[in-house]
């Protein structure tokens, strides 16, 4: 990054190169052909759109995007993202995220504010042979906006609900872009014991771009992206008896991060060949606070601290002339990514009388005495430091004959990792009437995992030019999702290893002693989906309209699952196979100055085999996947002379879906409406906006915690009024 | 013929004096199975662990009980060692007994079971003992298991 800068400040003060800056357009997609002509259904929204829509988070692409869901809940590191059946709520993403080109490897980033994007597009569908890892469900591309875009310089303010702020502003200087967004809000859910909101949110991104040809051949470009957020969060509601309660609990909720991603990219442009490079540097720094029970009691908090840094390296070659029928594009990938995670669990007074001391006693006959715990807190320390490094060799031709095309690739994926966990449990106990003083007592855990896959990752598509307008595909291809281990799961170890070897040390044997995973079985494998598509693509003048209809097949498919009983812990596990069956369309239809649009998914994702000990689940639905997202917007611009007004109405909507595996807690479908009205002049404009307007209730997340359940409920109806302002 | 009396004599003389050293205790490991009289009905707990453990002079010992269970339905089972044990070697065997002492278990002495009246006995591989615990009667008949480590 530090070389890109000072060659940028070099170059700065030279006049810009119209016909460098236009001759070379890096796009963030890595495919050979145009958008249109891409055999898998694609959708992309352009800074109009997302401004319409007001998207500008990933959030905001729900149900725009068919299939797509992303529910608003917990904090910025949460990034849930459901994509055609696939998709849990831990570790890693079915939907890759790319920025200017460059992956985004943790999930954690994903979730930030945009400023300065030009389109957002979203490929579905598995792209693993192009894009590799975490992209079994499809890749969201931002391409920001590129000095090439000509002169921007632009700010805008909104305020509204809940003391919301959003302040943001675009900058371009020579071969720079520099764009940035504050913002700020007070939240919106009340934690009802603090009496205060639970969800504040404080949040600043940063962008800068550069980008040059330093000649007709080459062309150089650097693009940088940081936020840094404070919030709050979690606001998490228990479940009793068929009746939602009011978020409340005592123990500290918030979550900060510092995260950046600079990449470095070029294009060679050569006789016979154009290469393209793409190096980055990505470091991320949070601190999450967790009152992980949920409650007003005392029971146990969390705390997570992830300090990580990651280096990807990208070459690709493909043909100069991009014309010719037969388009190769070959490639190496590598990455790797040290992470260094700290995530000490504290029980407190509450939680060593229920979770741990209630348990031990209930074996222990009366007459004989009891156990006691004296300290207030009983800390679980639980340090892991995670290689992750993966490196892959791929091959994509594209071949034209005469109305058809046909894609054929192959990816060769190897991916690895190494845990090295450090936890120690330490307390104090004495057992009545025995002993007759407090013993210190401590259990340490320590060793390491291992574990690599190889995954060969291929893909056939074939198109076919039906006539100027209609284009019909179809595509098969395999993707996958890596593997990883249960970092969450250690404080249940520690736990249950304490507690035994407290008793063993006391000479007490539980019958049943309690039992958790070992370490050996944190490790959870890649998840793998072969996906076959069909699909038409119509395009007139006025009318745009793209169906599709799938279906994939998953194998271990990775879930989130909580284990029986008191535990504490949540694990991802393999849960054999699923399927999914689905179809998908989305209609624009833009006469003059109307415009409406349809996004719809419709998606039937059932486990095959899924036994998990205690039930079978075959023939369920899979839990948290919508079986419907639409979105439907229509509006109109009002003018006169140079000035307008546009109106927009927009309704999203995401259900049914299943909230666990048994199937016995429904989420229905429900349409949350959206609008917006702009006053448009030239160099500025004034607008209200509205987020679901009429309030509709509902749920975002479900979850147990020590056996009780919880819900997170959607957000409120939000009003922001705001201006922008061309300079 | 003298040689002959004489070789006899002194093989007489050696036996003497082998018969006449008493047996020395020795750190051993037994199993073997307990039996708990509980509720006047014999309750057995097999494959159980008993180890030895004489003092450095010889004269006391200790012996723990692993993992024994004193009610049938009971869910858990507890070590317990019994101290001060009293030694008395013969020629043929090391004989145990105790009139009272208070075991330690849980973390501590645990005077609810209480030993009183140990009776017992090591010979050759064998270790038998009686006692009750509290007002459970309770005895262990048990073979070596192997040697305790140093």
């Amino acid at each position: 990054m530090l070389t890109t800068f000072f060659i940028s400040l070099l170059t700065a003060a030279s006049p810009v190169c119209d016909t460098l800056l236009q001759a070379a357009t890096v796009t963030a997609l890595k495919e050979s052909v145009s958008v249109e002509r891409l055999p898998s259904p694609v959708t992309v929204l352009r800074e109009a759109e997302l401004q319409s829509s007001n998207t500008y988070r990933h959030n905001r692409l729900s149900g725009q995007v068919p299939g797509l869901y992303i529910p608003e809940y917990g904090a910025s590191l949460t990034s849930t993202i459901y994509m055609r059946g696939l998709g849990s709520r831990m570790e890693n993403p079915v939907m890759g995220l790319y920025l200017d080109g460059i992956p985004v490897l943790d999930k954690n980033a994903y979730d930030f504010d945009w400023e300065g994007i030009r389109n957002a597009t979203v490929l579905r569908g598995p792209q693993g042979t192009l894009y590799g890892r975490n992209a079994m469900g499809g890749v969201l591309a931002l391409q920001s906006l590129s000095p090439a875009d000509g002169m921007r310089r632009s700010f805008h303010l909104e305020y509204g609900s809940a003391n919301t702020l959003r302040a943001g502003g675009i900058y371009t200087l020579g071969h720079h872009v520099l764009s940035a967004q504050y913002r700020h809000g007070d939240g919106f859910f009340l934690n009802e014991y603090k009496g205060s909101n639970c969800d504040p949110y404080d949040g600043l991104s940063l962008h800068w771009k550069w980008e040059q040809g330093l000649s007709e051949r080459l062309f150089l470009g650097n693009t940088f992206w940081a936020s840094l957020s404070r919030e709050g969060g979690f606001a998490y509601g228990p479940w009793k008896d068929g009746v939602q309660h009011p978020v409340s609990y005592n123990d500290e909720g918030s979550y900060g991060r510092i995260s950046v991603v600079d990449g470095v990219y070029a294009r060679l442009r050569a006789e016979r060949f154009t290469a393209d490079a793409a190096a980055s540097l990505q470091f991320l720094a949070d601190d999450m606070h967790m009152d992980q029970d949920y409650t007003a009691d005392n029971v146990f908090t969390l705390q997570q601290r992830q300090l990580s840094g990651a280096g990807t390296l990208e070459v690709r070659i493909s043909r100069a002339d991009t014309e010719a029928a037969w388009q190769p594009k070959t490639g190496f990938f590598a990455l790797y990514k040290l992470n260094h995670l700290v995530a000490p669990v504290t029980f407190k007074r509450d939680g060593i009388e229920r979770l741990i001391l209630n348990n031990a006693n209930k074996n222990i006959p009366a007459d004989i005495g009891y156990l006691t715990i004296p300290d207030e807190q009983f800390p679980v320390h639980s340090d892991f430091l995670i290689g992750t490094w993966n490196a892959a060799l791929f091959h994509e031709s594209v071949l034209t004959v005469g109305n058809w095309q046909f894609t054929a690739g192959l990816r060769l994926d190897y991916e690895g990792a190494r845990m090295d966990f450090d936890c120690l449990a330490q307390l104090h106990y004495r057992f009545v009437p025995t002993m007759k003083a407090d013993k210190p007592f401590s259990v340490p855990y320590r060793g390491h995992q291992n574990h690599g896959r190889l995954e060969l990752l291929p893909k056939f598509a074939a198109l076919y030019q039906a006539n100027a307008s209609l284009t019909l595909y179809t595509t098969v291809a395999k993707g996958y999702r890596a593997g990883g281990f249960n970092t969450q799961i250690f404080s249940d170890i520690l736990q249950n290893m304490t507690m035994n070897a407290m008793m063993k040390d006391l000479g007490v044997y539980l019958d049943r002693p309690n039992v958790s995973v070992s370490a050996e079985h944190t490790e959870y494998d890649p998840e793998t989906a072969w996906n076959f598509e069909l699909g038409a693509r119509l395009r007139r003048t006025d009318f745009r309209a793209e169906l599709s209809a799938y279906y994939i097949a998953v194998s271990k498919q990775q879930l989130t699952v909580f284990p029986p009983g008191l535990s504490t812990g949540r694990m991802m596990t393999n849960a054999g196979r699923s399927r999914s069956i689905g179809a998908e369309a989305e209609l624009d239809w833009t006469p003059g100055d109307f415009r409406a649009h349809v996004s719809w998914a419709w998606c039937d994702s059932r486990f095959v085999r899924y036994d998990d000990g205690n039930h079978d689940y075959a023939g369920r639905f899979v839990p948290y996947v919508p079986r419907h997202t639409l979105y439907l917007s229509a509006g109109y611009s009002f003018h006169w002379g140079t000035r307008r007004i546009d109106l927009d109405l927009a309704a999203r909507g995401a259900g049914s879906f299943y909230w666990n595996e048994e199937n016995t807690l429904r989420e229905p479908f429900r349409l949350r409406p959206d609008a917006r009205v702009a006053l448009v002049f030239p160099k500025w404009e004034l607008y209200v906006r509205a987020e679901n307007l009429t309030g509709t209730p509902g749920h975002s997340f479900y979850f147990k915690s020590v056996g009780n359940e919880f819900f997170a409920d959607v957000k409120p109806r939000t009003i922001l009024t705001g201006i922008s302002i061309k300079l | 013929m003298l040689f002959a009396a004489l070789a006899a004599m002194s093989l007489i003389a050696c036996g003497k004096i082998e018969s006449e050293t008493p047996v020395v205790p020795q750190e051993s490991d037994y199993q073997g199975t307990v039996t708990v009289i509980y509720e006047g009905a014999p309750f057995d707990n097999e494959n159980i662990e008993v180890n030895f453990t004489p003092a450095e002079d010889g004269k006391t010992a200790t012996i723990t009980i692993y993992q024994i269970r004193f009610v049938p339905r009971m869910p858990v089972t507890v070590d317990v060692t019994i101290p001060n044990v009293e030694l008395q070697s013969t020629t043929e065997k090391v004989l145990l007994s105790c009139e009272r002492t208070i075991p330690l278990a849980m973390g501590g002495e645990f005077p609810r079971y209480t030993v009183t009246n140990l009776q017992g006995e090591i010979v050759n591989n064998e270790l038998n003992f009686s006692l009750n615990f509290g007002d459970s009667p309770t005895s262990f008949k048990g073979e070596v298991k192997r040697a305790a480590a140093n």
